[in-house]
């Protein structure tokens, strides 16, 4: 037989469905009105809210009196068809964008949709292909989306920057930028920042040589690359000290937190990633720049203009990708706040990466100790082959990627803690491409455990308040004018406690834990809060106790009941 | 070592190559491979069928040099219906094949990696008709990282 049925051509499977295919058009995005994001406090148009990564809104709507009426307004699926890559470890860590009554988010496996905020009705949709057999450390996670420029960037899981059209998600260009066979990934929100695209790598648990990178907004061609690790003869090259020379070639340093912003300096402020071998510090004697730092880079050129390391020489995987706050001093002095994996908090001046004070946030610490001037000793560490050493924090931190804020109203800043030790085994191993590169077997605490979210003042290191929990907190802080600080759980509340008190006032049940950043935003008058859900990505790094609770990858967003 | 033959031959006599035998669908991954061919246009072609009752796309496993434009004719063989829901950068494509029927899909794929797709109907995915288009070569030299050769596994 050979007169076959015409099955005709295969069809896009959104066209199955009831997404419209459209959004609204939007006014244009560029870097003048991105850096004046406050003052448009209707909209969450870059990552953090604003380019100082302080993740605080002006809107005060839902606040201590109105909270306590705070409900779902929508509920938004994300689903899955098929097989995917990390099927067990995909995490919904986005924060959604909202620019004027479009919202922009990304969620696992290289979706990107464009929603109704008001009603969570889906616009359009798209989805980059991601290959089932990436190298993904934690997951099959994305941070979120840039908008500007008339596009929507995201980068993807193989790691290609691709802009998409912001009112069709139409494909504009799709420019590949790392090495999946190196084990490369992307994870990391895009940042625009005049007409350029940054974004930076993943992979930091294969042995690969960090960068950050900027692109041509219009085009997708690389304007600038900045590694993270120097290569022989450039500075900082003498901190890598193996006699055969190749350390640096898979030192690690890795950039998958978006940076923040300084546009009177010019200057990104990037957090970097642990060395590699995370645990086996002897093939790399000395203390590996610029890992575990914030550099300072010169967003015109690329080039680093100062550092500043947090944990030298890391033997805990104690990564720096995590944000680095912006806020100014009573003085008007440019300050830049960091609370790092190793569970200190470091001010810096940010002008020139002058530590101005370091303290302690968390409340067990045995790896080592730094002291009030920045002198780093390291005490218990994996250094004889195959003897288990136990210290906290464990190797995802005091406080892993998941975002704090600072609210100008009370000059506090809201950090989620995580309470949670590990026990690491140093294992060398010799390094291939691709293959995990821990020099370690490491078992985290499965059952002691705790965090709290800490309320902490920049300018004395003084904790003012903290909300307990039984579980460590793993999701980003919200604050806002109304005095409230948002947090989500391991467990699938999502709370808004009193930001001058810490005392709870609302709480909801999403049903699977939190792992993302929430953002907030208004549409004609009425405040919502967004908030994704899905409990993934590293779970066995940071809260191997909650393995093997609810999954998930719902977008909820709350408002106050309308009259 | 185990050959080819051999390996084939394990998975008869495990009763895993065929439906309702040991377990109750096929192992996946466990039917036949093949290539894509290049046409002179760049586009990478490849056909691939549903044979009568054995729930499984064959070849079940289809190399394609690097990653790029491809393009699959789909001939449904059984007198079942099925479908196929394939990766596409954009998003998934579907299509409906009914008894003795024949289509083709276009899609567009990066490079190196390895995507599956399957017939999302029933569980027609868990029976056997789960299967691969595989993707290999090295992405540009621009995105790779500056440093010298390094050693794979």
């Amino acid at each position: 037989m050979t007169d076959y049925v015409d099955a005709g051509e295969a069809v896009a499977f959104r066209t199955l469905s009831n997404v419209k295919g459209q959004a609204p058009a939007i006014r244009n995005v560029d870097y003048e009105r991105i850096q004046n994001a406050r003052s448009e406090p209707e909209n969450w148009m870059t990552y953090y809210g604003t380019y100082d990564g302080q993740r605080y809104s002006t809107l005060d709507q839902i606040n201590k009196d109105t909270v306590k009426r705070l409900s779902p307004a929508w509920v938004f699926q994300a689903g899955s068809t098929g097989m995917h890559s990390g099927a067990s470890t995909y995490s919904f860590e986005a924060s959604p964008l909202v620019v004027d009554g479009v919202m922009f988010v990304s969620g696992p496996d290289g979706k990107v949709w464009a929603i109704d905020p008001t009603t969570g009705e889906e616009l359009w949709r798209y989805k980059h292909a991601s290959p089932f057999d990436t190298s993904l450390c934690c997951g099959n996670v994305n941070r979120g989306v840039a908008v500007g420029h008339g596009r929507v960037y995201l980068y993807t899981l193989n790691a290609h920057l691709i802009a998409l059209d912001a009112q069709t998600g139409e494909l504009i260009f799709d420019t590949v930028n790392g090495d999946v066979r190196a084990g490369e990934s992307g994870s990391v929100a895009p940042l625009i920042v005049k007409d350029m695209v940054v974004v930076g790598s993943a992979g930091g648990e294969f042995g690969l040589r960090g960068h950050m990178d900027a692109f041509d907004a219009m085009t997708g061609e690389r304007r600038w690359r900045c590694y993270t690790v120097p290569k022989p003869g450039e500075p900082g090259s003498e901190t890598w000290g193996d006699e055969a020379g190749e350390a640096w070639q898979r030192g690690g340093a890795n950039c998958w937190v978006t940076a923040t912003y300084d546009p009177e300096l010019e200057l990104l402020f990037q957090g970097t990633g642990n060395p590699a071998p995370d645990f086996d510090g002897d093939v790399r004697p000395g203390d590996n720049l610029y890992t575990d730092s914030v550099v300072a880079v010169d967003v015109n050129t690329g080039t680093i203009q100062w550092h500043y390391q947090f944990t030298p020489h890391d033997l805990w995987d104690y990564d720096s990708t995590m944000e680095n706050l912006l806020f100014e001093g009573p003085d008007g002095r440019k300050l830049l706040a960091h609370a790092d994996k190793n569970g200190y908090f470091f001010v810096l001046d940010r002008t020139n990466g002058e530590l101005v004070r370091v303290f302690p946030f968390v409340d067990r610490i045995t790896w080592g100790e730094i002291t009030p001037d920045g002198k780093v000793t390291p005490k218990v560490y994996p250094d004889e082959e195959g003897v288990p050493v136990h210290f906290w924090p464990g190797p995802a931190g005091g406080k892993e990627w998941t975002h704090m804020s600072y609210n100008p109203q009370t000059g506090l800043i809201y950090v989620p803690v995580q309470e949670v030790g590990a026990t690491a085994t140093r294992r060398r191993r010799e390094f291939k491409e691709s293959i995990p590169y821990w020099g370690a077997g490491v078992a985290v605490d499965l059952d002691d455990h705790y965090g709290f979210v800490a309320a902490i003042d920049p300018l004395t290191g003084e904790e003012k308040w903290r909300w307990n929990s039984e579980y460590p907190m793993c999701a980003s802080t919200l604050t806002t004018a109304g005095g409230l600080v948002f947090q989500g759980t391991p467990t699938g509340e999502f709370v808004a406690l009193d930001a001058d008190t810490g005392e709870k006032l609302w709480s909801f049940q999403c049903g699977s834990g939190h792992h993302s950043s929430p953002s907030t935003f208004s549409v004609d008058g009425r405040q919502y809060v967004a908030v994704p859900t899905g409990w993934g990505g590293w779970v066995e790094g940071f809260l191997p106790g909650l393995l093997g609770a609810s999954a998930g990858d719902a977008l909820f967003c709350f408002a106050l009941p309308q009259e | 070592m185990t050959s080819t033959d051999d390996r084939a031959d394990q998975l008869h006599a495990a009763g895993l190559d065929g439906q309702n035998r040991t377990a109750l669908g096929r192992m996946l991954g466990t039917g036949n491979v093949g290539h894509a061919e290049v046409g002179d246009d760049g586009i990478m072609r490849a056909t691939i069928r549903i044979p009568e009752d054995e729930l499984v796309f064959d070849p079940s496993i289809v190399v394609f040099p690097h990653g790029g434009e491809v393009e699959l004719t789909l001939i449904n063989d059984d007198k079942n219906t099925h479908c196929a829901v394939l990766p596409h950068n954009g998003d998934p494509k579907i299509i409906w094949l009914v008894n003795h029927s024949k289509g083709t899909a276009r899609l567009s794929l990066g490079g190196p990696g390895t995507y599956w797709y399957g017939s999302t109907t029933g569980n027609d995915e868990g029976r056997g008709l789960t299967a691969a288009l595989v993707f290999g070569g090295e992405v540009p030299d621009s995105a790779k990282i500056d440093r010298p050769p390094q050693p794979r596994p």
